[in-house]
């Protein structure tokens, strides 16, 4: 479709018009209560791969590019690959239409998202995710890429796969840890529908239990910022997995209380924690004197469901493909930690 | 919304640290200040105490904080500092004594989680002023505006016009406070209803990507969509990513705002500056904004 006749079609469907207006509208929607399972891919499929947040460059995505094709994928670079616009990967209408045109092209099995940093939530009212309703496909990534898993589960119906993006597509193969091959590994399986299973040691602060539900979550931040959205999940019966990068352990607390008190902490299946890395260090004169665990368990202590922590999820390099939307069962014993996607509930 | 009585010559304010640790030494010019207005101190048992990050642990900062809203002889209550951990006491506070016999509670910073659930949930309107730290600067005229609105004066606050301005009059009830922290309540009960109202943001040290993202998340919550006008105090000591975001904090605002048409005011004197001027959280005001002055003014 040609860029004008592109806008005047998002005219014509109102999703270019003031936002803001639609979203309160939208935050009294009722939430989707099953989650469309998008096809599994088949090599000779397509991917497409898109920046709808931070910028990368085409180097960045080479490694990616290859990795699917030996894959049996053919990819589609959007136009937003290379683009820069300070720390964007284009303009917000670049990247919207970049985005919007992975959507609307049917020979795209998959959208895989190149970089995280910021930007998703400023394009995500404006995309209309409509084809997906009789085209769903696997968007990929994590991160800020948690606007899109979110607003897909909130709002759209459809699961999607939270991993690693184009980006985190090692260049040098003889440089790899096995964590990293183990890491793109759970892609593909994940991509072509071989059923998923990960299991981590046990974690002395972990609580036994084992459940099935459907598996929601991502970055923390990025789920404390989409409160009170036509975007904020429900947690209610979900196993709910959490990770973030780069926050201080105050503000980590913090946004547990926000989940706390916005109701999300009260009804899960689960929890699982993922990694916190890079935290900011603090104030020596004033240390945060409690650590993640201490922080998590003084929000869950009052519950009785499973809690997970140490799973190889978030900013590092074992963050396994996770399926968004999809029915698991978590089993957490005193010896280890079992995720397992149930296929065919 | 009930409004606590003014302070009277004699009456006593007590001070607490219901978030981070507040040293004592640092108490010491707020207490001569408060004495020389006319008032008694009474010093809660976390001023000065240190539990790690906080100034104590959440039991001992709920009590000391619940102590101070039950007595009656506390005719109003001066939060020491900000920092963080209201969130994790909010809950649990009662406000049944409070209500019967309210008082002006006053902080910042922090404190906004204790204005807003004031707001929303308590029905008392309550002081978004300076703490202790502003009693040691140079610069007084801010706390003199505290001064003035505890002795129940009538408060008009003026800025100078700013070219990212938006004219117009209004009226409504004045909320709000730090950016991060209404932003944060969103989806809880104590987030702000905005409906017709005066809206007032400040924030201390975020990245300008940060703002961006909270503005979004208060535009996409509908906090804007019936707003009858914003206030944009300080946004002190913002930080930037390694390839900067390409806008300052106030263009970041001017652009997340521009689809709506309430008035808007940029550079109001409400900020973690030495500019803190005391505003009466949930009381009505109007706002005027033309082309030569901004005017608030309590009703």
């Amino acid at each position: 479709m040609k860029r004008s006749a592109f806008i005047s079609s998002l005219m014509a469907t109102g999703v270019l018009s003031a936002s803001s207006i639609t979203a309160a509208a939208h935050a009294t929607k009722r939430m989707p209560r099953k989650w469309k399972i998008p096809p599994h891919l088949k090599p000779g499929d397509a991917i497409g791969i898109t920046c709808p947040s931070g910028f990368a460059l085409e180097e960045d995505v080479a490694p990616a590019i290859q990795y699917l094709q030996s894959w049996g994928l053919s990819v589609v670079v959007g136009n937003t690959v290379g683009k820069k616009d300070h720390t964007f990967g284009g303009t917000d209408q670049e990247r919207a239409e970049d985005f919007q045109n992975m959507i609307n092209r049917s020979d795209l099995k998959a959208i895989l998202c190149a970089h995280g940093g910021y930007g998703a939530v400023r394009i995500i009212d404006q995309l209309d995710f409509s084809p997906f309703k009789k085209y769903p496909k696997w968007v990929i990534g994590f991160s800020d890429i948690t606007v899109f898993h979110s607003h897909l589960h909130a709002y759209v119906g459809v699961a999607s796969l939270h991993a690693k993006m184009a980006e985190g597509f090692p260049s040098d193969p003889s440089k790899f840890e096995p964590v990293q091959f183990q890491a793109l590994e759970s892609i593909r399986k994940a991509l072509f529908g071989e059923p998923l299973q990960y299991t981590v040691p046990a974690q002395v602060r972990n609580r036994t239990g084992e459940v099935n539900g459907i598996l929601i979550g991502g970055n923390l931040k990025m789920i404390e910022t989409l409160a009170a959205t036509n975007s904020d999940i429900d947690t209610r019966d979900k196993i709910f997995f959490v990770e973030d990068v780069g926050e201080a352990l105050y503000s980590i607390d913090r946004m547990f209380c926000n989940l706390q008190r916005s109701g999300k902490l009260s009804n899960l299946k689960a929890l699982i924690v993922g990694s916190f890395t890079n935290i900011r260090p603090d104030d020596p004169k004033e240390p945060f004197g409690k650590t993640i665990y201490d922080i998590v368990w003084e929000q869950v202590k009052s519950y009785d469901y499973p809690v997970c922590f140490d799973f190889s999820v978030g900013h590092q390099k074992n963050n396994v493909a996770l399926k968004c939307g999809v029915p698991h069962r978590l089993t957490v014993t005193e010896t280890n930690a079992v995720l397992t996607e149930i296929q065919h509930p | 919304m009930i409004v606590p009585p003014y302070l009277k010559k004699g009456d006593t304010v007590g001070i607490v640290c219901p978030s981070g640790f507040l040293p004592a030494k640092k108490v010491t010019d707020g207490i001569q200040m408060l004495r020389s207005w006319g008032y008694q101190v009474r010093l809660g048992k976390t001023v000065g105490n240190q539990y790690h990050y906080f100034s104590g642990t959440d039991e001992e900062r709920l009590a000391d904080l619940q102590q101070m809203l039950d007595d009656p002889n506390i005719h109003a209550i001066l939060c020491g500092r900000g920092g963080y951990g209201l969130s994790r006491i909010i809950d649990r506070i009662s406000f049944r004594r409070f209500t019967k016999h309210p008082k002006w509670i006053i902080g910042f910073s922090d404190i906004t989680v204790l204005h807003a659930h004031l707001y929303q949930r308590v029905g008392v309107a309550s002081l978004h002023a300076p703490m202790l730290a502003a009693f040691s600067k140079k610069d007084l005229s801010s706390v003199f505006t505290l001064q003035k609105a505890l002795a129940g004066k009538q408060l008009n606050h003026t800025c100078s016009p700013h070219t990212f301005n938006r004219v117009g009059t209004v009226s409504g009830p004045l909320i709000g406070g730090n950016l991060s922290l209404v932003a944060h309540l969103v989806g809880s009960r104590s987030a702000l209803q905005t409906k017709g109202a005066i809206l007032f943001l400040e924030d201390i040290g975020e990245y300008i990507y940060n703002i961006d993202r909270m503005l979004i998340q208060l535009k996409r919550s509908g906090i804007f969509n019936q707003l009858g006008g914003l206030v944009v105090g300080g946004f002190t000591d913002c930080k930037d990513t390694e390839i900067p975001f390409g806008s300052s904090a106030f263009e970041v605002i001017q652009h997340q705002i521009k689809e709506f048409d309430f008035p808007v005011c940029f550079d109001f004197p409400v900020s973690h500056d030495t500019a803190n001027v005391a505003l009466k959280h949930g009381m009505p005001y109007q706002l005027s904004i033309t082309n030569k002055k901004v005017l608030l003014k309590a009703l």
